[in-house]
């Protein structure tokens, strides 16, 4: 292959759109194992619940975009909530091991998965009829207008959590409650409620990342189990466990790599290196690799703070 | 009628076979890993490979398929040295998807569209009889070799790793042998469950050793009772039977498979919220609260209270 600067411009271009999305699943699983503590592979459930509740609202209800978006968004929160409310706190409730909390929530997205393959079937969907995308040529680089929308979507999400929890008393809440949720009881802020906020914010995320997936490719249910939660746990890790945006500034690497990996990788091969980092990060970089930001005291330091030993979360030696 | 019922016990023989090798890693050891199906695959690859293109004699190259499997579990014992929880549950989901995938995309396990033409063992009208006979047979003996395992000491000692390896280490014992053999053992299980059932079904797809595999296994464990020995038997059973069920609706073979996942995850969340300890663990031994106090599983912090 001739790797000509245009070609390099190009895929770095492709990856940093396609990165958008990632960056967004990621800070959604990323935020939820930070707040609550809980490595929620239940998140591949959510996005299918996000995705096929806009389905429904665009294909079969034919909602306009803003009212298809919000009855997506209203979707995924209710249940991410009642994941929550109905699932985690109970497990919580009775002390449950990593081991409960790994099957229910790995169960519940295989549920979804197969819940959407019985209604919607398995071929693959978009979610609407046509997801050709106008393009324009600036310099040597094809951009679309996805790409544009993709982008700006995420660094509109990604500044509003900056500044939700930078500058908001709830924002502030939920990073005391992940520090200390024994010593932010005692200073009157609910554990539950921030855990449930965590939960509505992450389903926020995953519903703007699958809608611009789902705008750009056909999409199985089964996808975002192999593809996106994956992904989203890898740079999570390699963020740093608690480092919330790191975690997404690792989605951005992510996508990049397998952008540019196509120079060296044939495309049936191209998944493969998804599972293998996957599989060699967590035995090898198990508390992240992302350089950590400086911590700037409590209330300022969301998504920066040091990273909390690996077994923060449930369980588990790194 | 008979050929589907003997069909069945075969198939829930195999299953039994998986199921407690699944628990010996799981349930006894505690070493979270969802990759058990992918040991599965890889017997009933290596042992069909190997009958179909050196003409190794069926039993051989079935032996050959659990020792290939044993051998590929270090793939996982060896990283449960370094991590495990979570961190392990993780690394295993890589693995088992990494190896499927590769399965899926070699020309001599036949790719995406399946291994067949898969030499058969026996012949004859006796065909299914025979063969439920002896996979019933190597179940029991698998059984009993586990239960002789469990319940002496080296079960003992399995036990003292689950609750507390640094323990374990203070009584002269070493976890890395137990996890290891735990691994090899629960792994060759499933590489000669995956054999047996190459050579009886005569094809494979790389699609029956996914994700709904690790679903399936983990709902036949939990269902009837991890870190048991009759838990996982009667939950294989169970699991093998009831989805039969779903296929006289005479739904399209589609929404078969889904309605069959939907009510094996269904299944999985009602125990888990109603008896995790399972149809046969007790309320402090055995099923999920075997875990309970285990420093290889840690339990969430006294926070969640």
């Amino acid at each position: 292959m001739n790797f000509t600067p245009d070609l390099i411009a190009q895929l770095a271009w492709t990856g940093l759109a396609s990165s958008s999305s990632y960056c967004l699943f990621a800070l959604a699983f990323a935020l939820v194992l930070k707040v609550n503590r809980i490595w929620n592979f239940g998140h591949a459930g959510i996005m299918v619940v996000a995705y096929f509740s806009m389905l429904v609202a665009f294909q079969y209800l034919g909602l306009p975009l803003v009212l298809g978006l919000a009855f997506g968004t209203v979707a995924t929160i209710a249940v991410s909530v009642g994941l929550e409310k109905w699932g985690f706190n109970v497990l919580r409730n009775r002390n449950s091991s990593t081991l409960t909390y790994f099957i229910f929530t790995m169960t519940f997205s295989q549920f979804m998965i197969y819940l959407a393959e019985l209604i919607f079937g398995t071929h693959p969907k978009t979610l609407f009829a046509s997801i050709m995308s106008p393009v324009m040529l600036v310099g040597p680089i094809v951009i679309s207008h996805w790409d544009l929308i993709a982008m700006a979507t995420a660094a509109a999400l990604v500044a509003g959590l900056w500044l939700f929890l930078r500058h908001t008393r709830e924002g502030k809440a939920l990073i005391a409650v992940s520090d200390e949720p024994e010593l932010a009881e005692m200073y009157g802020i609910s554990k539950q409620r921030a855990y449930m906020v965590a939960m509505a914010l992450s389903a926020v995320l995953v519903t703007a990342g699958m809608y611009l997936m789902g705008t750009k490719t056909p999409m199985y249910p089964a996808t975002p189990m192999n593809q996106y939660l994956i992904l989203a746990v890898i740079a999570t890790i390699l963020g740093g466990i608690g480092n919330v945006f790191a975690a997404g500034i690792a989605a951005i690497v992510l996508a990049l790599v397998q952008s540019f990996s196509v120079l060296v990788i044939p495309s049936t091969w191209q998944v493969l290196l998804l599972y293998v980092l996957i599989f060699v990060v967590i035995v090898v970089f198990p508390r992240g690799v992302v350089l950590k930001l400086p911590r700037r005291g409590p209330a300022r330091a969301a998504g920066a703070l040091a990273s909390q030993p690996a077994d923060h979360a449930q369980g588990g030696k790194p | 009628m008979i050929e589907f019922l003997l069909t069945l016990a075969i198939l829930a023989g195999i299953n039994v076979l998986l199921a407690s090798g699944f628990n010996l890693i799981l349930g006894y050891g505690g070493l979270v890993s969802v990759a058990h199906p992918v040991f599965y695959a890889l017997g009933a690859y290596v042992s069909a490979l190997l009958s179909m293109h050196l003409g190794l004699p069926v039993p051989l190259a079935i032996l050959c398929g659990a020792i290939f499997a044993a051998i590929a579990s270090f793939g996982l014992s060896l990283p449960s040295l370094r991590v495990s929880g979570d961190y392990l549950v993780i690394a295993s989901l890589g693995f088992q998807l990494g190896i499927v995938h590769i399965i899926n995309n070699l020309e001599i396990t036949g790719a995406a569209s399946g291994l067949s033409n898969i030499t058969s063992v026996i012949e004859g009208p006796y065909r299914s009889w025979i063969y439920a006979g002896v996979v019933i047979l190597v179940a029991a003996l698998a059984i009993l070799a586990i239960r002789w395992l469990v319940s002496g000491p080296y079960g003992r000692a399995i036990t003292a790793m689950r609750n507390d390896e640094e323990a374990l280490a203070g009584i002269g014992r070493n976890a890395i042998n137990i996890k290891v053999t735990l691994f090899a053992l629960g792994s060759g299980l499933a590489g000669l469950a995956g054999g047996l059932y190459a050579h009886y079904f005569l094809f494979l797809t790389p699609d029956q050793f996914g994700i709904f595999a690790s679903a399936a296994l983990l709902t036949m464990v939990v269902v009837g009772g991890a870190a048991t020995v009759r838990g996982p038997i009667l939950g294989a059973i169970l699991l093998t039977l009831l989805p039969e069920a779903i296929r006289f609706l005479n739904l399209p073979v589609a929404a078969l498979g889904a309605l069959q996942g939907v009510f094996f995850t269904g299944l999985v969340i009602f125990f888990l919220f109603t008896r995790p300890e399972g149809l046969f663990g007790g309320k402090t031994t055995g099923g999920l609260q075997a875990w309970r106090g285990s420093t290889a599983v840690r339990p969430r912090a006294k926070e969640a209270k």
